[in-house]
């Protein structure tokens, strides 16, 4: 099996890359109040933005560090560079993009393989969005979609309007950390009405050691609108850590439809703590479709608060963990409203010593009647140096809620490795196939090339431990 | 609101996980040693108890630091009995008044033994039932063994700490290997004024043996209206090989009183438990219920049933460690909430790397019948072995079926009837299982007191009735 191990590491390598870019402008590591200020003023922001960033640093050295969940120990808070800026100006036209960052977008394979599928493409190369190209027919329809730092200056009202309303700068620790230092992220706005035909993408990665990325997203749609956001990331191989303490906030208007979906492939040194939310008002959709692959440890439950009457919400998680990863991920559903709906979906598998940990809330307020939820996990242990855990939070405070959660753990059984192998499978390929079947509720939710990438990502997964 | 109603004057503001008492303080644990004469080791036992106990937070879990709400207790008034476990009275043998359904029974009122007998069968078989005071007399060494040098009570459950500490009552049963007994014994207690009452409950079946326990918490006639007491109950259960052993609980205390209970059971090779525990009375009860699933092949099957109502809060806890190889682990816990009562019911079960083959399946049901009621369930597990038959949970809160209703009344059986027979016959898993008639019928009628004295009302203009 020597061979496919080589192959295996050669398509990996197709991931760790790192290039050398002399940055324009970055903080000095650490954190003080001082580069809180610095950021600030490098963007040139408005003074309630600042404001905004002080209290929330003021509250980041207020809160503890969570002790539950996964290891955050290691994480030195001391030694990251919470701001760096690789180019002076957003660019509008690939053209424009500087030739090393581009060539490190043709690795990831963006321009050829994906342009003509997406709408536009928002591509985050460490702190600040280089590039961005929206479709001249969604800049007609009235959609805007940029990086938030430019939306903060365009848009100014709508940003005000909803900026930190669906996760406050209080939320919790890396929340606060956010709000203190973000640069970067994406912003979508889409207007009444209006259905956005194509899925809106960002594609960003990590780079530069130690190099913390805290980008912020703010989606509004508003009545009536529908539209897809994708996002998917590959970060390069590094010792020490980084950290991604990312927000995103979605405020989805009455009847309107959300889609978001996330393939999270951090290289394996990342810590990936991030506060994903979204308000769900009268009648609307929202959906998160979540996979988590990378990262040495994850800790993220996309939550829903259905705030509004006959609200939907739909989150369908995946997660594998492999050696030295803790994926501690999951969803919440919190019902504030009559007749919303839920349902949580969570898959995981782990192997090789990783831990999967399913961690989620349903909750019922009083006074949101007529609701009805769901919640399944499932987990799949390939191996016993592995882990899974499952923590779901239930807490119904209504006499009509109709609630259902099940939960089951398991291996994949032997019968169906013969029954495979006796029709010509390698083994390898067999198990291959059994985990593809496991996760297929998660991949048929992905545009096809997002579902080819994604069963190659969790094939390059499995074959590293198998051979 | 009237202002001419005279109110008490309100207690200070407690957090909800600070302790109910300050009178249990190591002068105390020291007074009840001195009074009682107690050997060094016996001393020393509860002095590191009381250290352990005062070093805890009341709920050592971070996974349910947030459910925790003790603030209904306010138990400063409730002086511990200083009684302790000398005062058992001897042991009558083969007196039983009219009642020859149980081979043994023992009565604890307040600070007082009231009945202590054993059928005469019993006894002659070497089985030995009585309080932990006349053990210490009769059986020095097992007395030091089950309370000091070998204690199967969990390090991380404060209250087993508490109880290990200041306890001064107790009760013991020992059946001897090969032994069946096949008539219930009884353990009544009777809790009345308010006082702690803080005992310890030891059971130990010898390899082989057979044993069913029906343990009765009741109201005493000399309750005073509004007065808490403290009831705090330890189980410390250990099966040998082969055992088996049937425990119901049935706990009715009066409607101010506080229980505490902390169950835990070591089961051996191919033994078997079986839990059927009710709770109907006290305004606060916290339970936790450890199994340990320490030989191969053991089995644990545990039904709980809660009917709550006015502002009660039963709190339950249950942790299930699979430990052997072959085991099984059956765990099933239904709550029916009143008016504004909250169930809390927590259970993990723990897979271990070398419970190979374990079977393992945790439900939590809940119903909700009113709109003020809340039901928190939070079925988790922890698994480090993959190779199971299963390990699966699953849980759901509703109200009445809707469908099960119209079946009844189509059958001609009046709407307020039906609503009572689905609700009785939802907990009715609980009232099949106590091995004692007479116990059985007296749960039946308990549970449809508690129906008719709570659902007055609700059927009429209730909020279960469908529009």
């Amino acid at each position: 099996m020597t061979s496919t191990r080589d192959l295996v590491k050669d398509e990996r390598d197709q991931y760790a890359f790192h290039d050398d870019i002399v940055y324009l402008a970055q903080t000095k590591r650490g954190l003080t109040r001082d580069t809180v200020k610095e950021i600030s003023a490098f963007k040139n922001e408005p003074d309630w933005m600042l404001q905004f960033r002080l209290r929330a640093y003021e509250h980041f050295l207020k809160r503890p560090m969570p002790t539950w969940g996964g290891a955050l120990n290691t994480i030195d808070l001391d030694k990251i560079v919470y701001y760096r800026k690789p180019s002076e100006r957003e660019e509008k036209s690939w053209d424009d993009v500087p030739e090393q960052i581009k060539a490190t977008f043709e690795k990831l394979g963006i321009p050829e393989a994906e342009r003509k599928f997406l709408a536009g493409v928002g591509a985050q190369y460490d702190s600040e969005v280089v590039y961005h190209s929206v479709r001249e027919e969604l800049t007609k329809i009235g959609v805007v979609f940029m990086g938030t730092d430019q939306a903060m200056k365009e848009h100014p009202e709508i940003f005000r309007k909803y900026f930190g309303t669906v996760v406050p700068p209080e939320d919790n620790k890396f929340a606060a950390l956010n709000s203190a230092v973000w640069s970067g992220g994406s912003f979508v706005y889409v207007p009444k009405g209006v259905e956005v035909p194509l899925p809106l993408q960002a594609y960003f990665r990590i780079n530069g050691e130690n190099t913390g990325q805290f980008e912020r997203t703010l989606i509004v749609v508003d009545e009536g609108a529908k539209v897809h956001y994708i996002e998917g990331c590959t970060a390069p191989i590094y010792a020490t850590d980084s950290l991604h303490a990312a927000v995103v906030e979605v405020v989805a208007l009455a009847g309107s439809k959300v889609r978001y979906t996330t393939i999270q492939n951090w290289s394996n040194d990342v810590y990936n703590l991030v506060t994903k939310r979204a308000h769900a008002h009268a009648n609307s959709t929202v959906e998160w479709v979540d996979a988590n692959t990378g990262s040495r440890l994850t800790m993220k439950y996309p939550a829903i608060y259905l705030v509004g009457e006959g609200a939907r919400a739909e989150v369908i998680s995946v997660a594998v963990a492999g050696k030295g990863q803790h994926q501690d991920t999951g969803a919440k559903a919190i019902h504030l409203a009559p007749n919303t709906t839920s349902r949580i979906v969570s898959k995981s598998v782990s192997k090789d010593g990783g831990r999967a940990t399913y961690r989620g809330q349903l909750k019922v307020a009083p006074g949101a009647t007529g609701v009805t939820a769901s919640v399944r996990c499932d987990a799949l242990m390939l191996d016993d140096q592995s882990r899974s855990d499952t923590y779901p939070y239930i807490d119904i405070a209504e006499d009509d809620t109709t609630m259902t959660h099940e939960a089951t753990v398991g291996k994949i059984s032997a019968d169906q490795i013969f029954y495979l192998m006796s029709r010509g499978l390698t083994e390898n390929e067999a198990q291959n196939l059994v985990i593809q079947g496991f996760l297929e509720v998660f991949t048929k939710e992905l545009p096809m090339e997002y579902a080819i990438e994604f069963n190659r990502l969790v094939k390059l997964e499995m074959e590293g431990s198998l051979g | 609101m009237t202002a001419a109603i005279e109110r008490p004057a309100r207690a200070p503001r407690r957090a909800p996980d600070e302790l109910p008492f300050t009178f249990l303080t190591e002068a105390l644990v020291t007074a009840i040693s001195d009074r009682h004469d107690e050997p060094a080791w016996m001393r020393e036992d509860r002095l590191a108890a009381f250290a352990r106990f005062a070093a805890m937070p009341v709920e050592p879990n971070r996974l349910y630091t947030s459910y925790v709400d003790l603030r209904a207790a306010s138990l400063d008034g409730a002086a511990p009995y200083p009684t302790a476990q000398d005062s058992g009275a001897e042991v009558v043998e083969g007196v039983h008044g009219a009642d020859d359904a149980t081979a043994g029974l023992l009565v604890l009122d307040g600070e007082a033994v009231t009945v202590a007998t054993i059928s005469a069968e019993a006894a002659a078989a070497g089985v030995r039932f009585m309080t932990l005071g006349q053990l210490a007399i009769t059986d020095y060494p097992l007395f030091k063994t089950l309370l000091a040098d070998d204690p199967v009570l969990p390090a991380d459950d404060t209250f087993a700490w508490m109880a290990r500490a200041a306890w001064t009552q107790g009760v013991a049963l020992v059946v001897p290997a090969g032994v069946r007994v096949d008539r219930p014994i009884v353990v009544r207690w009777i809790v009345g004024e308010p006082r702690t009452q803080i005992a310890r409950t030891v059971i130990v079946l010898g390899e082989g043996a057979e044993a069913s326990v029906v343990e009765e918490l009741v109201a005493g006639d000399n309750l005073v209206p509004g007065g808490q007491a403290l009831l705090s109950l330890t189980t410390e259960v250990r099966l040998a090989a082969d055992a088996k052993l049937a425990l119901a609980s049935l706990q009715e205390t009066g409607p101010d009183q506080i229980v505490f209970q902390q169950r835990t059971a070591r089961i051996g090779e191919g033994a078997d438990l079986r839990w059927a525990l009710a709770q109907l009375g006290g305004r606060l009860v916290r339970s936790r219920v450890d199994n340990v699933l320490a030989g191969d092949r053991s089995t644990v099957e545990q039904t709980e049933i809660v009917f709550g109502a006015d502002d009660q809060l039963h709190d339950l806890t249950s942790y299930t460690r699979h430990v052997g190889r072959d085991t099984t682990g059956h765990l099933l816990s239904k709550g029916v909430l009143l008016h504004k009562a909250r169930s809390y019911l927590k259970g993990m079960i723990s897979i271990e790397k070398t419970a190979i083959g374990t079977d393992s399946f945790l439900g939590e049901f809940g119903m909700n019948l009113s709109k003020a009621a809340r039901a928190v369930a939070i079925p988790s597990l922890e698994i480090d072995q993959p190779d199971c038959r299963r390990a699966a949970h699953s849980s759901s809160v509703g109200p009445i079926d809707e469908s099960q209703l119209f079946y009844l009344e189509s059958r001609g059986i009046d709407p307020d009837d039906a609503r009572k027979f689905i609700v009785l016959g939802f907990l009715e898993p609980v009232v099949a299982r106590v091995p004692l008639e007479d116990a059985r019928e007296r749960l039946r009628e308990a549970l449809e007191a508690k129906w008719t004295a709570g659902s007055a009302g609700f059927a009429g203009g209730g909020a279960a009735t469908a529009a």
